[in-house]
């Protein structure tokens, strides 16, 4: 027989001002099942606490309603207060009389009624509540960090730094991803690599950091804090030794696999810092899709500004100086019908540093821009692009460019200038193209392998845009980098250390303690359909074969994964058989709560006072 | 006496190309504790190791001040020398010549620039008077694991949010009464338009009312001493009048009889001078505007305390400081919008009806003075013809700002649109300069404020703004067709630069934290360390280094979070990653 307590909080004025709080307390106090029922000022207050505590305590109570204010505050006050007076914590529900009630409705009998039905309806639901135990997950300290470019060595580093073992995979043989092949950085002008070796020194000489190169991970099963994952390695080839960044600040050298092999992994978090790729040149034909020399791309033409250093830049096709050099920006990016509708982000600055390199090399050379928009928002970049145009003369035209064609030698540009209305024709010794920054070329099977979302191009998906940029929709997947949108240097390495930070709060405890409000299915019940397996949008339906002693087969059922269930209950409405229920939302409590609220309405029409539903 | 040792490196001619080394150390020399300043072109090389190391034994250095390039490297290459020659964090220091020659044009601003830094940091240093009085670092190192967090915006909520959940004490301290910062008083967020209120409300409850998270409102940070891992911070609690029983009845305002401008609401409404400043406030508890309080001094009214129920009204309350410790700092003050009183030319402060962008999100809030309705501070119209103006004082070296405030083209396309959304036969005029929408689907949503919201975007600058017939009239030019354009609007909402929070100037002092000349926080490197201050142990979030969004301010808070966390980390393993299965 359920002993029911109930508490009703006045909050001060927020709900006594309009609610009737006294009659609240009195109608129910007759419901049946309700053993004690009482109204206080404020509930959350220390005494209030005190009281349900004592209550339990006193009069043996098997279930607490406290109507008050919305679960999101104070659900974990109470239930800790019942934790005290020795009651499973999740025999308490709470009625929303404040934020579903008093604040929204005015002072007439029919708040009132709202908040002792909104009461009523809890007190039902706790008749059929059951004691749940939190679930432990056991959390493996080790991250996986796909990728080792800036972004992935940037989580590595933070992540080893907070003294967890790290596994860091780069597909290809050498680390430092695209920073590695630029030349300078905006707006501190700056040697890349430079900038990259104190972070790589110091990421190697950790020796919780365990570095593939030439290796992918192909398979990855688990959940959060117990992934598994499958790492491929490619044999190096001796030409891809010594010619790393690696190499170069790490004076033993990177150890380098001579065969084919593949590894398994346990991890508690994966790191996906993927990076991105530029849209192929050879797709763009009113640029010459490749074909014209001396048409280059801003990734060739930061090689020849790494390569010139301290001497001449010169063109790669006849080694002549260029004189006369256009940049054309947007290049597929911003264009919604022939390339990507998104702004690149990175190119506008880019382009600037590479324009004022080039004028350091030849001075008397003229370098153009041909821009829609200068987007130069980050810190000192304004005043960057302004000593761009004003210091190094760099002349910056607002235009698209409709056509590139090879003549006598040289690079004929024609475009618009749309703020003098006039059209332009440069004969122009090299062209630099500002290509749009795509996802790095095999990102949507990443997603796919991790079970994280990409959006129309194949950029992964945060949680949310605003506040959670560095989650994903999976728990215990984190973004980082450019593999989540176009993004500078800079603002890679802050969001790597975000997504390190949520690694380093996942593995600051040994377990992961998760609400036990998640489905459950009543293996004498299931009738091994797997539809639910179906409509789990979080995998988390997995075969049990149930034997006997002698090991023969007699059931195959469906379970639950404790790990991956996230509660929504899909699975519960697809049952044909009724094995799936969802803790703490069972058929029976809903049901209850249901008919509660029914039989309300027939009370009602038949003039009866309220609260006097039969009892579930 | 032992006196202070200066390493300078060149890394090989990449140094001295940039900052005249020998005005560095001859400056330096001048210091009365330094004792030998001694250059090397590479000082992490083998050589460089050697010298230092001798250098340490022979001159029987006390501190040393190591010039060289990022803090990175330093911790892998140094440490272990200072280490063993038993000279603890509060002896050594690094100057990172590459920031601080990283920003100035010249050679000469750059040695200027080093030498200042280099001078600050060797105040830092702890000389002890004699070598052998010397403590040995305790295991730890003396960590504290606590971290202050100044600043209760969205980027202080975040990082204390992320540091707390990974087990670790943190004090976060919020000038305001309730903690929320800019995010709270917006009405939607670009480019997802959700409710700012509905997405910040609950981190701030969690923050709240977190077993790990002490939140200090109404409190500022007045002194900070010490050094990474081992800080004394002063916390200053300013009197709140109001005690923890307050419940947030409301009672007491209904009796207050002052009416004080309400700045949450940016003025746009008034309020009384015991209040709460929104309904969501964390914590919940009423606060006391001494400013405006008849109560206070003399005791003329004490109204407010007669009807208090719980009796939680204190006018005798006083300031209380209080020193804490901390391992590690992070400062997240945030911005505030330029000071308007001189935006003339655009007739601010002279016309009710030419409003910024932040008065602008209070009209459009339901929260706000017109429950998200759209009307004219000036009669309570709804305007039919807005203008928007961006770069009002950003991008202007001569009257304004250089800087680009990076948010306003996204917030102007997203306020275009909810007008649109709110008066859809309104007319929405957007006069730009560059439309800057770089970031995850900005282009998108600046495409939709274009097309299907039909707002006009016009590419130039605004002349002049004047009254006529009770409009308001807009002179500019569209410089795509080149012709002059006049509008005569019912709104103007200007986008005007974003400037540091006022009290980074205090901060500043506190932390001696680098600032650039506009008093943004300069960040150790742009790009290799974006969230570390010029100051060992303290951490940048969010626009207090410079206007930055949302997205980016919850990345950076999430990243200091980690720096803060790695510095915590207990233990530190030492096992190599094993395998579970390997096979050839």
């Amino acid at each position: 027989m359920a002993r029911i307590g109930l508490f009703v909080c006045r909050c001060g004025r927020n709900i006594a001002g309009t609610v009737d709080v006294a009659e609240v307390a009195g109608i129910l106090a007759e419901h049946p099942g309700v053993v004690h029922a009482e109204e206080y000022t404020y509930m959350c207050s220390d005494p209030g606490q005190l009281k349900v505590a004592q209550t339990i305590a006193d009069q043996h109570l098997t279930g607490v309603v406290v109507a008050a204010c919305s679960p999101q505050l104070h659900e974990r006050t109470f239930r800790i207060a019942c934790e005290k007076g020795g009651l499973n914590p999740y025999m308490c529900e709470m009625a929303n009389i404040r934020e579903h009630c008093s604040w929204v409705h005015p002072e007439e009998p029919a708040t009132t009624e709202k908040a002792i039905e909104l009461t009523r309806v809890a007190v039902e639901k706790v008749k059929h509540s059951r004691p749940l135990t939190p679930i432990r997950i056991p959390v493996n300290r080790r991250v996986l960090v796909i990728g080792a470019g800036i972004a992935g060595i940037q989580v590595a580093l933070d992540a080893a730094r907070g003294g967890y073992d790290v596994v860091l995979v780069e597909r290809e043989a050498y680390v430092g991803g695209h920073m590695a092949q630029l030349s300078a950085t905006f707006p501190e002008m700056e040697r890349s690599r430079f900038l990259l070796r104190p972070k790589l020194a110091q990421l190697l000489s950790h020796d919780n950091v365990w570095l593939l190169t030439n290796s992918e991970v192909v398979e990855l099963t688990g959940f959060v804090g117990n992934f598994k994952a499958t790492i491929k390695t490619r044999p190096s080839t001796d030409a891809e030794a010594g010619l790393d960044l690696a190499d170069e600040v790490f004076p033993r050298g990177v150890e380098r696999q001579r065969q084919e092999s593949t590894v398994e992994v346990e991890v508690g978090a994966v790191v996906p810092a993927i990076g991105y790729d530029v849209y192929p040149l050879e797709s763009i034909p009113e640029y010459g899709s490749g074909s014209i020399p001396n048409v280059l791309t801003s990734l060739q033409f930061e090689q020849l500004l790494r390569t010139s250093e301290g001497g001449e830049l010169r063109r790669p096709s006849d080694g002549a100086v260029p004189r006369e050099v256009v940049f054309i920006q947007c290049v597929r990016s911003r264009d919604r019908e022939h390339g990507m509708p998104y702004c690149s982000r990175i190119c506008c600055m880019y382009t600037a540093k590479q324009a004022m390199l080039y004028k350091q090399r030849v001075p008397d050379g003229q370098a153009y821009v041909f821009y829609i928009d200068i987007r130069a928002q980050g810190k000192d970049d304004e005043e960057f692009i302004r000593r761009a145009a004003e210091q190094y003369g760099v002349l910056y035209l607002r235009g698209r460019v409709s056509r590139i064609f090879p003549q006598d030698g040289k690079v004929v540009v024609w475009g618009a200038d749309t703020l003098s209305g006039m059209n332009v024709e440069i004969p122009a010794d090299a062209v630099v193209l500002a290509l749009a920054m795509t996802p790095a070329h095999g990102a949507l099977d990443v997603a796919r392998l991790l079970g994280v979302g990409a959006d129309d191009h194949g950029f992964l998906t945060e949680a949310h845009p605003k506040l959670r940029p560095v989650e994903t929709s999976t728990a215990g997947i984190f973004l980082a980098g450019a593999c989540q949108a176009p993004r500078d240097i800079g603002s890679c390495v802050a969001h790597a250390s975000g997504a390190a930070s949520k690694v380093l709060e996942l593995f600051s405890a040994r377990h992961l303690e998760r609400e036990p409000e998640i489905a459950h299915i009543d293996e004498g019940i299931c009738a091994g359909c797997f539809d639910c397996r179906e409509v789990c949008p979080s995998r988390a339906i997995e075969v049990k074969e149930i034997r006997d002693r002698r090991g023969e087969l007699l059931d195959t059922v469906a379970t639950v994964n404790d790990g991956l269930c996230q509660g929504c209950g899909l699975c519960v409405a697809t049952c044909r058989s009724g094995a799936a229920d969802l803790e703490g939302y069972t058929d029976s409590q809903l049901f209850s709560q249901i008919e509660a609220l029914s039989s309300r309405w027939t009370s009602t029409t038949s003039a009866e006072k309220p609260g006097g539903g039969h009892g579930g | 006496m032992a006196g202070i040792g200066i390493f300078v490196c060149d890394c090989d001619g990449e140094l001295s190309e940039r900052i005249d080394l020998e005005v560095l150390g001859s400056r330096l020399q001048e210091h009365p504790d330094v004792v030998d300043v001694i250059p090397h072109p590479h000082l992490c090389s083998e050589a460089g190791l050697a010298l230092i190391e001798e250098s340490l034994a022979g001159k029987g250095l006390g501190a040393v001040l190591v010039a060289a390039c990022a803090y990175d490297l330093y911790d892998v290459a140094f440490r272990p020398i200072m280490e063993k020659a038993e000279l603890g964090p509060g002896q050594t220091v690094n100057l990172d010549l590459r920031v601080s020659s990283s920003r100035d044009e010249n050679v000469k601003a750059r040695t200027k620039h080093s030498v200042d830094r280099a001078l600050a940091l060797l105040d830092r240093l702890e000389l002890p008077s004699d070598k052998l009085e010397l403590v040995p670092e305790e295991a730890d190192h003396g960590v504290v694991r606590r971290a202050l967090v100044i600043g209760g915006g969205i980027g202080g909520i975040q990082a204390a949010l992320d540091i707390a959940n990974s087990g670790h004490e943190v004090v976060l301290v919020e000038r305001q009464p309730s903690i929320g910062g800019h995010m709270i008083q917006l009405s939607e967020t670009f480019p997802s338009l959700d409710c700012s209120q509905c997405i910040l409300t609950p981190k701030m409850a969690e923050v709240g009312r977190h077993p790990k998270v002490r939140l200090l409102t109404t409190s500022e940070v007045t002194g900070l001493e010490g050094r990474l891992g081992r800080f004394t911070a002063k916390i200053e609690r300013k009197p709140r009048y109001v005690l923890d029983s307050c419940t947030a009845c409301g009672d007491c305002v209904d009796a207050c009889p002052v009416l004080v401008c309400d700045q949450f609401n940016t003025g746009l409404r008034w309020r009384k001078a015991i209040f709460q400043p929104f309904p969501q406030a964390v914590p919940s508890i009423f606060a006391l505007d001494d400013e405006h309080c008849l109560g206070l001094f003399p005791l003329a009214c004490g109204k407010c305390e007669q009807v208090c129920e719980p009796g939680s009204i204190d006018y005798d309350m006083q300031p209380v400081t209080e020193e804490i410790e901390v391992g590690a700092v992070v400062v997240a003050t945030g911005y505030e919008m330029y000071s308007y009183g001189d935006v003339s030319e655009y007739g601010y402060g002279k016309y009710d009806d030419v409003i910024n962008g932040l008065q602008f999100e209070r009209l459009l809030s339901a929260s706000g003075p017109t429950m998200g309705k759209v009307m004219r501070p000036s009669d309570g119209r709804e305007p039919k013809e807005v203008v928007f103006i961006q770069c009002v004082r950003s991008r202007n070296p001569e009257r304004g700002k250089p800087y680009c405030s990076g948010i306003c083209c996204m917030y102007t396309a997203k306020h275009a649109m909810l007008y649109k959304h709110r008066v859809p036969d309104g007319q929405a005029f957007v006069f730009y300069m560059d439309i800057r929408a770089g970031g995850k689907g900005y282009e998108e949503f600046v495409q939709r404020a274009m097309e299907n919201d039909g707002v006009m975007y016009l590419r130039g600058r605004v002349s002049k703004v004047f009254e006529e017939n009770g409009r308001i009239v807009v002179w500019g030019a569209d410089t795509l067709v080149g012709k002059r354009i006049e509008i005569a609007a019912d709104l103007v909402v200007l986008a005007t630069a974003i400037v540091p929070n006022d009290g980074y100037e205090s901060v500043a002092q506190v932390t001696d934290l680098a600032a650039d000349e506009h008093g943004f926080f300069t960040a150790t490197h742009g790009k290799a360390d974006p969230v570390g201050g010029s100051v060992p142990g303290i951490y940048l979030v969010g626009c207090c280094q410079g206007p930055t969004d949302i997205p980016e301010t919850v990345a950076q808070a999430s990243g200091a979070a980690a720096k803060v966390c790695a510095l915590f980390a207990a233990e530190p393993k030492r096992a190599v990653p094993e395998p579970m299965l390997a096979e050839a």
